[in-house]
């Protein structure tokens, strides 16, 4: 036990495992899905090295292929002048060597008129010598010396030592020990970290994941019947670290190599390793809390189930058991290895693929190393066939004259050749995509308005001032309303700069309501004004009742002919009515009582007191439930008691039990539940007491959160009458990515509860009187009040109504009427895009009755198209965008330099709605451009798994991007992949102190992960494009672009 | 010379051991269609060789239990080696021969010569088409075998259909000739032995199952391919429903009688 390993061995594994993981991304649970950066973790690198890294460990590809790019060119999204400008700084380093061919020519070609992917595509034996042969219609020849040592290459290249040993097994046996490892791993994770959707859960799982995993293995039918040997290897070592530890060394890989070795390992399934590195991590993680794991036990089990395969492999296949004895296998026979290899990977010529198979099945191999041989030629001859034909075809597009260049280089000049189109191939994706942005990047510096009068004048006051999150989707509300009267608009994070823990009602567990990137202080609870708790309707416990059937495994056998019936109602009702059946299963239920946040600082007898009235709450609510014992027959005594029981603080048996007649089982059973379903428990108890001290925010917290937050988007005067603090959330049917459609700077969570807190802080007199102080003045008439902004369809609603003042109850209807025709034509603008007729965009009512039909369809996979199509972020000045119509691509963050003499509201937006931008961008992106690895796939083929993600099928790797359907329409990317524009409206010297001053932040434009802009105000407005480490000056074309002069006179 | 005539029959209507020579006969064949014709030919000639000769009713009158077991051993043999093979046009052919075989339980069963032509003739069919289909996709991908990467219901969905209907054909689904034929050769048999067709009939699934597994799921890697024309397609699609309404016919016609 152990017995070879010290302590320092065994921290000396786990921080392998710590550092192998860095690259891999956390994933959150889709709950709360957080748009995140795939490559997060390799943010360190500069955006082109991190693409290539994550394509060794991920798989994933970084860019679009040469044709979409080639489409885009087509239709002048390409700026033209930079992708030449990048191509000559390509040839200026590398093709100086190649005197007589016109590379420019041959790589432009390449680049807009060449159809194939990849014009040199990566060989084993091909060299100019060959390609010159062949070229010519000569044999290609390579005298057996040369091809020896170009096999020892090849092998040693593709069975490398520190490779998975059952990969390369796989590679060289066929066995197959990779997919079948996944599948049994997969089905491991899924048994353990399931968060209550199956009916039966997996033993032992308090004691963590490996050895939960460990006490069921060793009984586990299937690893039986597959002949797999664990109890050895489970009995090896005691502990994670000590297992990986062991089996890495009978596994006889070099220590050296083992952190490489983990990091593949760990990259394998990356979801699920990104799932569990979150959940180690997360702070008030309910599951992870009660059933912890890390990924130490993940890679423990993954190297259990991986060394008892390979054994078992072994066993029928005879092949090499360790890393030393797979390099003996391979230099002993060479011609066989690669054989085995080409066929086992598929990249065997297809009519050699039956005999090589044949032959390998057979005992003896008279002649094979004869077969070998032959094959190599007429693979090389295939390799130099197929490039010829590449090439041929692109000179033949390109002219005589090509054709003849390719005709007259030597076979040196032609080696030259290929390696440079290889190295431009390698880099052309990166190319095409700064060309792109080139674009993207002009077209907004010509669209930009430059504000008439920069100083501060007299304003008139609006009717309405309206904050609305940054998000995109806000972008086409905030223009039709500010186009339909009197109204300004401010961006700000959904989160109003207000970080919250919220512990809504009705709910058992917190909610992290702010950019993922941060962890909240403050605790925000949600209490109901109204007190008619205990009344459950009749449509509410018969649901229930359905729900736990449903649930049950046994009940199918007996009820579904009995109550089977019932379910079709549903069925049918959300078919083919959605609004109409929504409407009527509204009714029935009962609706969520009129509630009230706790916003202030307890005191601790106010803490305890709150608790108490909690736990009462639930115990009543329990009663009602599981004895069905109405709230009139149960005194506060009997409530008290029962508390005291569960809390351990007296014994049973109750008054209440007692007078009910229930026996001691019954109520042990109650108490039970209370204390497992309710939470109505000692040690809940205290982590409540806890969070009570947690709960609410001190008065100068509440100053300063409101003043940082107005002064941030530059609004510290001319309020008025309604300041509208507007949340967002999105509304679908059937969708497991539907917290990906709300707030990503509320956590992926509702805006609504940050929009009440702020608003109720804001409207206090203590704190206006603060703020007074600090030159933020707020008329007494202004009310703050907040709004949510559901973004599928369009509607506003306003809360918290019966808070407004009376004087503000006249311009009430005003308010609701700009609110509904602003969401109106909103939808008139979405729902053409969104499969609507083009007349829709005419019928603004149509349009609306839509939306809010898409809400409530079940079969709808593309209910809204969220933040599909983001591009800009725009820091800065209303003025800069105000009418112009930015087709909901733009991050519109208010900002007013001026009330920034430090720069530190700068620094904030950079470094987190800059961040959570940013991360929601590049999400969008890498699901675009390799939907398989970075995005989840189709969404038909979904399951949802434990209840916290998706996975394609039965299963598989978690898929932790974007479906297909959310960034692609007709097949094509409907999100066009940039990385995210970043116009910041401030003096050039000011944001680039700002800049230095945020590490994290410096490093991220630095290394381009996204694009900035710094239009500076105090020199004329000259726009500086930071590109290779440096600002460049962007100029403006002297007439606005055709579409912003159409917009200006509409 | 009943010897000879036995191996001759044995080799054109194929039965463990001169099953080989059938499957070498195949094979020599020059290019898909020849071997298409010659799937559809050998048998007939077989089946022609026994009836004319007349042994076929001599077997008639006493059904010989090893010849029985000899058919029965033929067609798992080959079935089994079908599961085991990923190149069509080898998975054709070893499919055929297990179909083919079990012509020999019919003994004393048909009296009528063109039903006995037309059951062989319900193997012959699938194994011709999926021998040409076969030749078709060597033409396109260089071979005609499929464990390199799969996937070619997206670069060759016209093909993969034809190919998917045609192996669905070939191992006896419902409506198509042979399935009612196999229905045929199970009435022949006494039900101790029916389990043994039970087999072959799970091994024709099994085979099936791999077979389509490998030609329409996963990520293509290979070159760029032309898929069929669509001329050829409504061919090889005319062919596949006339053979389906032939089988509902016969079958109909077997049902009532």
């Amino acid at each position: 036990m152990d017995h070879q390993l010290t302590l320092g061995d065994r921290l000396k594994v786990r921080t392998m495992i710590y550092v192998a993981s860095e690259p891999i991304p956390r994933f959150w649970p889709m709950r709360t899905f957080i748009h995140h950066n795939p490559l997060f973790g390799l943010e360190h690198l500069h955006f082109e090295e991190a693409v290539e890294e994550a394509g060794r460990l991920f798989h994933g590809r970084g860019y679009l292929s040469r044709s979409e790019y080639q489409e885009y060119w087509q239709a002048g999204k390409v700026d033209e002048k930079a992708l030449r400008k990048y191509l000559r700084v390509f040839l200026e380093k590398h093709a100086e060597d190649l005197p007589g061919i016109s590379m420019e020519h041959w790589l432009w070609s390449l680049l807009t008129r060449c159809q194939n992917e990849q014009m040199v595509p990566a060989t084993d034996w091909l060299d100019g010598q060959m390609l010159h042969a062949v070229l010519h219609g000569q044999a290609p020849d390579q005298d057996s010396e040369t091809q020896k040592h170009r096999l020892q290459d090849i092998l040693s290249h593709k069975i490398a030592l520190d490779g998975p040993v059952y990969a390369n097994v796989d590679r060289l046996f066929g066995t197959d020990i990779g997919s079948t490892l996944d599948d049994l791993l997969v089905k491991s994770c899924l048994d353990f970290f399931d968060e209550g959707q199956s009916a039966w859960q997996s033993p032992g799982r308090k004691q963590g994941f490996f050895a939960a995993w460990k006490e069921v293995a060793q009984h586990n039918v299937r690893f039986f019947l597959r002949g797999l040997h664990l109890r050895n290897l489970l009995e090896s070592e005691a502990t994670p670290e000590g297992v990986v530890a062991h089996i890495l060394r009978n596994l006889k890989v070099p220590e050296a190599s083992w952190q490489k070795y983990i990091t593949r390992q760990l990259t394998r399934l990356h979801g699920w390793a990104g799932f569990i590195r979150y959940r180690s991590t997360a702070k008030h993680y309910y599951w992870a809390e009660q059933y912890p794991a890390d990924l130490t036990d993940f890679l423990a089990v993954r190297m259990v189930l991986g060394m008892a395969l390979l054994q078992e492999a072994v066993r029928h296949h005879a092949c090499p058991a360790n890393a030393e004895e797979i390099q003996d296998f391979v230099h002993a026979d060479p011609f066989s290895a690669y054989l085995r290899l080409e066929l086992y990977t598929g990249s065997i010529l297809p009519a050699w693929a039956q005999p090589v198979e044949d032959v390998l099945a057979r005992r003896k191999r008279s002649g094979f190393d004869k077969m070998a041989q032959q094959y190599i030629t007429a693979k090389s001859r295939w390799e130099a066939e197929r490039q010829v034909k590449n090439l041929q075809r692109l000179a033949k597009v390109m002219g005589a004259e090509a054709e003849a260049e390719l005709l007259a280089m030597t076979p040196d000049q032609l080696d030259r050749f290929l390696e440079i189109i290889r190295a431009w191939e390698k880099q052309e994706g990166f190319t095409w995509l700064r060309s792109m942005e080139s674009h993207y990047i002009k077209d907004l510096v010509n669209r930009i308005h430059i504000p008439q009068a920069p100083a501060m004048a007299e304003e008139k006051r609006p009717f309405a001032q309206a904050l609305l999150c940054i998000d995109v989707r806000s972008e086409p509300m905030r223009r039709h309303l500010e186009a339909i009267g009197d109204y300004q608009t401010f961006g700000i994070g959904g989160f109003f700069g207000v970080p919250i823990s919220f512990l809504e009602y009705g709910r058992g567990t917190e909610v992290h309501l702010c950019p993922a990137i941060q962890t909240p202080k403050n605790l925000v609870l949600e209490i109901p004004a109204k007190l008619e708790l205990e009344e459950e309707p009749l449509y509410g416990a018969l649901e229930h009742v359905l729900h736990e059937l449903k649930s049950s495994v046994l009940s199918p056998f007996v009820a579904v002919e009995a109550v089977g019936l019932i379910f079709s109602l549903g069925l049918i009702g959300k078919t083919v009515a959605p609004l109409t059946y929504h409407h009527l299963h509204h009714k029935l239920h009962a609706e969520k009582p009129v509630t009230r946040l706790l916003l202030d600082k307890l005191s601790p007898d106010q803490a305890d007191s709150i608790l108490r009235a909690v736990q009462r709450a639930m115990i009543v609510r329990a009663l009602i439930k599981e004895w069905n014992v109405p709230r009139d027959q149960v005194t506060d005594d009997d409530v008290k008691e029962l508390r005291e029981i569960a809390l351990e603080h007296i014994p049973g048996p109750s008054a209440l039990a007692r007078r009910r007649n229930l026996s001691a089982h019954q109520e042990s059973e109650f108490i039970q539940k209370l204390r497992d379903i309710y939470r109505v428990e000692r040690h809940e108890t205290s982590l409540q007491m806890e969070r009570l001290g947690r709960i609410g925010f001190s008065l100068d917290e509440q100053v300063r959160y409101i003043s940082q937050a107005l002064l941030l988007i530059g609004m510290n005067h001319n309020f008025s009458r309604f300041v509208l603090l507007v949340g967002h959330e999105s509304t679908t049917e059937n969708n497991p990515y539907e917290s990906a459609l709300d707030c990503g700077a509320c956590g992926g969570g509702k805006g609504l509860p940050n929009a009440r807190v702020f608003a109720a802080m804001a409207n206090k007199p203590e704190v206006r009187r603060r703020l007074r102080d600090k030159g933020i003045i707020i008329p007494d008439d202004t009310w703050f009040m907040p709004a949510v902004h559901n973004t599928t369809s369009d509607v506003v609603d306003l809360h918290d109504v019966d808070l407004l003042p009376a004087r503000h109850l006249l311009y009430l209807e005003r308010l609701q009427n700009g609110l509904s025709a602003a969401t109106r034509r909103s939808a008139a603008e979405r729902m053409p895009q969104l499969g609507g007729d083009a007349k829709l965009a005419e019928d603004p009512y149509a349009a609306a009755a839509m939306a809010q039909r898409l809400t409530h369809d079940w079969s709808q996979v593309r209910p809204e198209w969220g933040l599909t199509r983001n591009a800009y972020a725009i820091v800065g000045r209303r003025e800069l965008t105000q009418g112009l119509n930015l087709e909901s691509r733009a991050f519109l963050h208010s900002y007013d330099y001026r009330l920034d003499p430090k720069g530190r509201l700068l620094e904030t937006i950079l470094s987190s709605p800059m961040v959570v931008g940013e991360w929601i961008n590049l999400e969008h992106y890498f699901s675009v451009v390799d939907t398989e690895h970075y995005g989840s796939g189709s969404k038909v083929y979904h399951n949802v798994a434990g209840r916290f993600a998706v996975m394609t099928g039965n299963q598989s790797d978690l898929r932790t991007g974007l479906p297909t359907q959310t960034v692609l329409k007709d097949g094509k990317p409907y999100h066009e992949p940039v990385r995210l524009i970043v116009l910041v409206e401030a003096p050039l010297a000011f944001a680039q102190r700002s800049v230095g001053n945020l590490v994290k932040i410096k490093a991220l434009l630095g290394g381009g992960w996204v694009r900035v802009i710094i239009m500076d105000p105090e020199d004329d407005y000259r726009a500086y494009v930071l590109e290779d480490g440096a600002f460049h000056l962007q100029d403006r074309t002297e007439t606005p672009d055709r579409q912003t002069l159409l917009e200006e006179i509409a | 010379m009943d010897i000879i005539l036995w191996i001759v029959a044995g080799s054109l209507l194929p039965w463990f051991p001169f099953s080989w020579i059938f499957n070498r006969l195949l094979v020599s064949a020059p290019g898909a269609w020849a071997r298409a014709l010659a799937v559809i030919v050998l048998p007939q000639l077989g089946l022609l060789l026994l009836l004319k000769s007349g042994a076929w009713y001599v077997l008639g009158q006493e059904m010989p239990i090893a010849l029985r077991a000899l058919a029965l051993f033929t067609a798992i043999l080959y079935a089994y080696r079908a599961a085991g093979t990923r190149d069509v046009q080898i998975w054709a052919r070893f499919m055929a021969t297990s179909g083919l075989s079990l012509t020999w339980l019919l003994v004393g069963l048909l009296p009528q010569h063109w039903d006995m032509q037309l059951f062989v003739l319900a193997w012959s069919i699938p194994a011709a088409l999926m021998l040409i289909w076969a030749g078709v996709l060597t033409k396109q991908t260089g071979a005609s075998y499929l464990g390199l990467s799969g996937g070619f219901a997206r670069v060759l969905p016209r093909l993969s259909v034809l190919i998917s209907l045609t192996a669905l054909a070939a191992t006896a689904t419902p409506i198509f000739p042979n399935f009612f034929a196999l229905l045929q050769a199970m009435e022949s048999l006494p039900i101790i032995w029916m389990p043994l067709l039970l087999l072959v009939l799970l091994l024709w699934g099994w085979t099936v199952g791999r077979l389509l597994q490998d030609l329409l799921f996963g990520i293509y890697h290979g070159e760029a391919v032309h898929d069929l024309s669509v001329a050829g397609t409504w061919l090889g699609g005319l062919t596949l429903g006339v053979f389906a309404l032939v089988g509902i016919f016969w079958g109909g016609i077997w049902i009532i009688n």
